[in-house]
């Protein structure tokens, strides 16, 4: 048996010991490589995609590439320390540093090299199913077949062996050998508790309201300016909330004997606090990794979904056309899209809805004023609510797309009133919520007999909009639209399901990179929770072996057990839920746009995965636990 | 061949903790001696202190007039493996090796030839009698045959010293009569210096000499005269002179 036969050996034989490490490594190499097959799709290469786009790729990689060296390096190092007494024995049989080193280095291009190459296979299964998923998620013009990805496949080969190469060097190199004896008694002497202090206590709960604080109270554009700091600030309050507050409460829980000493308590705090350390830094990485989650994905969603809504909002007609040229053209210009409608074999209602301009107080251009009939045709196409006006009253249709108007005028043209021709006035009534006829200002509604007598406008515009009806396909009209909207001058006609389908396509991409690194970082931080619990299950087994032969009921470990993993799932990702609500809540502020819904949503499917995660973990925990005590 | 010099230990904590206090010891070349002493009394401290596991805090240790804990990492790294044989209560052999891997251990380290090891690998396990089983895993064989195997790895590089912690521990009283009765054995035919720590006074007998220790002073000690059986008795009777507890000593595996 030469020295490398030795080193081979060691790892061929203890594959259970390796297993963890070797699967972890598997899955960054799998993850990387899933999304490398993406990026370097045929059909994103050869697209006229925008430059943006390829550049986010370029980054989403590197971000993944760069967590994926931090995530081997934990992992490697946690297994580096379970073995801190083989290393001491090996050591007493004459293994020198270096030898050591050599093993540990050899070791690790040993899995890793195992690791990249299973990781690729694997991912090319998983890319088949990631394509098919993203091919009918997202809207790609281009479909996205499956392809033999050879430069992903190159790419992730050469940049994980270095990966690997490096870290190996990198762990051999800062492996210390500390004295002979603290390694021989291993794991026996408990890890020291980090201090607390009084003071980093109270300056964690500061700067996370300081955080937390800045982040609700900056609106608009502001935002962007105050992300930076919040961000610094609130990763280093986090930190300090886990290792000071953690440190702090188990202390007090212990010094509490009529509630430590009581039933399993005893064992459930002891065991939190042994493993304080491991556990404060544990706690912190899962709960950044699960924030920049959330935070991620509820953005990218958010903006989606301002994007779009913001669109159906002003636009709630299928096709809308608004001539700039108001002269005899028009019914020429009208005929063609009323042509091209019906060529297109659809079904839609067309209407004119003539907008009149009247002079009005401090506006140059007028206010327009709307024929409630023309109104009311509208809104009972659209399925909105029809206004029901007396005779000659008059509304100002406030705008819920105008709040992000700053002059709005609404309260203003409450006070005026208009002389109508034969000389009476009339004089706005009330505000009603108006959304069967977006406008960007505030605009008025008149019932149809005081319409006939309004004085002479300013202009007159006719505005002609047409609605489908429901069993119109989508293709068709998206077909159609894009016709009509190319063969008008730019702006003059405007098909809602064309545009919509546009920004999605544009969009789908960015959305898939979004959520495919969101997804990335919540699995890596629920891996990380797994490492945690999993390095503790031979400890646990002894420990429980040894309390149940003392009297230890299978409910009362499970009563502990589920308590600790409980604790370890969702401690982070409540502090986690917390960090994205306040994220998100800041970005809606940036948009001044409602994001709760959203927010919810991508929080409350977060935690759902999270509690589903937790059951299976806690399953597997228990059943290990459970055959050692029976 | 070994001579320890006023050498003391304390351990560094919270309350410092003297373990040891000026001992003097000096084995020569073949000899076999055997420390006693109840629990806590160091003798563990004073055998990885031989073992350069453990650095004294006073004192000098010298092995075949050579100081380890003087030397540089890798040289002390070169020591352990050409000077030193370890011999565990716990066998602390290594699992993922064959027996015979872990025999030839030292030298594989040592960067020895397969063929010089695959040969003295098969001298040392006839001796030993554990040449049958030289192809299993750890775990398919007895708690007798791990810790012959444990010797022989421990002797397979001819080292100047010798060294068992409670090697009978974990065996049961047929095994632990082999072990001792091989450990004697080498000592005698290969004129291989012993120094063993443990409990059993059945055990220490099959030493040239037993050394007592107690609250980390050295007590007493005691020379083998002719015969086996007597040397136990006086053994026993030190020992109940010694005090300490008297569940520390197993009587029961005579």
């Amino acid at each position: 048996m030469t020295f490398r036969q030795f080193a081979f050996n060691n790892v061929f034989r203890n594959k259970r010991l390796y297993a963890a490490y070797f699967l972890s490594s598997l899955f960054t190499v799998m993850v990387f490589f899933t999304f490398a097959i993406f990026a370097f799709h045929p059909s994103f290469q050869n697209s006229d995609m925008n430059k943006n786009v390829m550049f986010g790729l370029t980054v989403a990689g590197g971000i993944i590439y760069v967590f994926s060296f931090f995530f081997v390096l934990y992992s490697m190092s946690a297994f580096l320390q379970s073995r801190k007494k083989e290393f001491g024995l090996l050591m007493i049989q004459g293994m020198s540093t270096q030898q050591i080193r050599l093993m540990v280095f050899m070791e690790n291009m040993v899995i890793g090299l195992f690791a990249t190459i299973s990781g690729i296979l694997l991912g090319l299964v998983f890319a088949k199913l990631i394509l098919l998923l993203a091919e009918n998620v997202l809207i790609f013009e281009e479909s996205l077949h499956f392809y033999w990805p050879l430069s992903a496949v190159l790419i992730t080969f050469v940049s994980f062996i270095l990966l690997f190469l490096f870290i190996s060097l990198f762990v051999s190199f800062i492996l210390r050998t500390r004295k002979l004896v603290d390694l021989i008694k291993g794991d026996k002497k408990p890890k020291d508790e980090p201090k607390a202090s009084m003071l980093l206590s109270i300056l964690a709960v500061l700067l996370l309201l300081g955080g937390y604080g800045t982040a609700l109270y900056v609106k608009g554009m502001s935002v962007i300016v105050a992300m930076v700091p919040v961000i610094v600030v609130v990763i280093i309050g986090t930190y300090l909330l886990f290792s000071q507050l953690n440190v702090f409460i188990i202390r007090r829980l212990k010094r509490n004997e009529s509630l430590f000493w009581r039933n399993t308590n005893m064992i459930l705090f002891s065991d939190l606090a042994f493993r304080m350390k491991d556990n404060a830094r544990s706690f912190f990485m899962v709960a950044i990794i699960s924030t920049v989650a959330f935070s991620a994905i509820g953005a990218l969603y958010g903006t989606h979904s301002y994007l779009t809504k913001a669109i159906v909002q002003a636009n709630p007609f299928t096709y809308s056309y608004h001539p700039y040229d108001q002269t005899e053209n028009i019914q020429k210009n009208v005929q063609y899209a009323k042509n091209t409608i019906a060529q297109n074999g659809i079904d839609a209602k067309q209407l004119d809805m003539t907008e009149m301009y009247l002079p009005f107080a401090d506006k140059p251009d007028g206010i327009l004023v709307l024929n409630a009939k023309d109104y009311n045709k509208a809104a009972k196409l659209l399925g909105k609510k029809q206004l029901d006006l007396q005779a000659g009253e008059a509304v100002i249709a406030k705008q819920s797309i105008a709040n992000l108007n700053q002059n709005d005028h609404a309260d203003k043209w409450m006070q005026q009133s208009i002389t109508l021709t034969d000389g009476k006035t009339v004089k706005p009534s009330r505000q009603v919520e108006a959304d069967a006829y977006p406008n960007v200002d505030s605009y008025m509604i008149v019932a149809e007999e005081t319409y006939k007598k309004l004085p002479k406008p300013l202009k007159v515009k006719h505005h002609f909009v047409w609605i489908a009806s429901e069993k119109n396909k989508p293709e068709q009209l998206r077909k159609a639209g894009e016709l009509l909207q190319e063969h008008y001058e730019p702006g003059a006609f405007f098909s809602t399901d064309f545009v919509l389908y546009e920004i999605e396509k544009g969009y789908g991409p960015i959305l898939f990179i979004g959520l495919f690194i969101g997804i990335v970082f919540f699995v890596s931080a629920g891996s990380f929770l797994y490492f945690r619990l999993f390095t503790d299950l031979a400890e646990d087994k002894t420990k429980f072996q040894a309390i149940a032969k003392m009297g230890l009921t299978v409910p009362e470990m499970k009563k502990i057990v589920n308590r600790q993993t409980a604790l370890l799932f969702f401690a982070p990702m409540a502090v986690a839920l917390i960090h994205g609500a306040i994220a998100l809540t800041s970005l809606s502020r940036m948009f001044s746009y409602n994001l709760v819904r959203e927010s919810a949503m991508v929080l409350t499917s977060f935690l759902v995965i999270q509690i589903i995660y937790y059951l299976i973990v806690r399953f597997f925990y228990v059943k290990q636990i459970k055959e050692v005590i029976e | 061949m070994l001579e320890v010099k006023r050498v003391g230990k304390v351990y560094e904590g919270k309350v410092a903790y003297r373990a040891l206090t000026d001992i003097d010891l000096s084995i020569e070349d073949g000899e076999f001696v055997a420390i006693m002493g109840p629990s806590g009394s160091g003798k563990t401290t004073l055998l990885n202190m031989v073992a350069t596991i453990d650095e004294p805090t006073t004192g000098e240790i010298t092995i075949g007039g050579q100081n380890p804990h003087r030397l540089k990492k890798n040289e002390l790294a070169k020591f352990r493996r050409r000077e030193l044989g370890f011999v565990f209560q716990d066998f602390n052999l290594l699992h993922t090796l064959t027996v015979e891997e872990n025999i030839v251990l030292p030298l594989t380290l040592d960067g020895k030839n397969v063929k010089e090891m695959k040969e003295k690998a098969r001298t040392v396990a006839e001796k030993l009698g554990i040449a049958g089983i030289m192809g299993k895993r750890t775990f398919e064989i007895s708690g007798g045959q791990a810790q012959r195997a444990a010797v022989a790895r421990a002797i397979i590089h001819h080292p100047k010293l010798l060294l068992a912690d409670e090697p009978t521990g974990n065996l049961d009283s047929k095994s632990s009569k082999d072990v001792m009765e091989l450990l004697a054995a080498l000592n005698k035919n290969d004129k291989m210096t012993t120094l063993l720590v443990t409990h059993e006074a059945q055990a220490a007998s099959y030493a040239d000499r037993v050394v007592f220790i107690r609250d980390g002073k050295l007590y007493s000690e005691i020379y083998r005269g002719d015969s086996q059986k007597g040397f136990f008795q006086q053994i026993i009777d030190t020992l109940s002179l010694l005090g300490g507890n008297d569940h520390d000593f197993s009587s029961v595996r005579l």
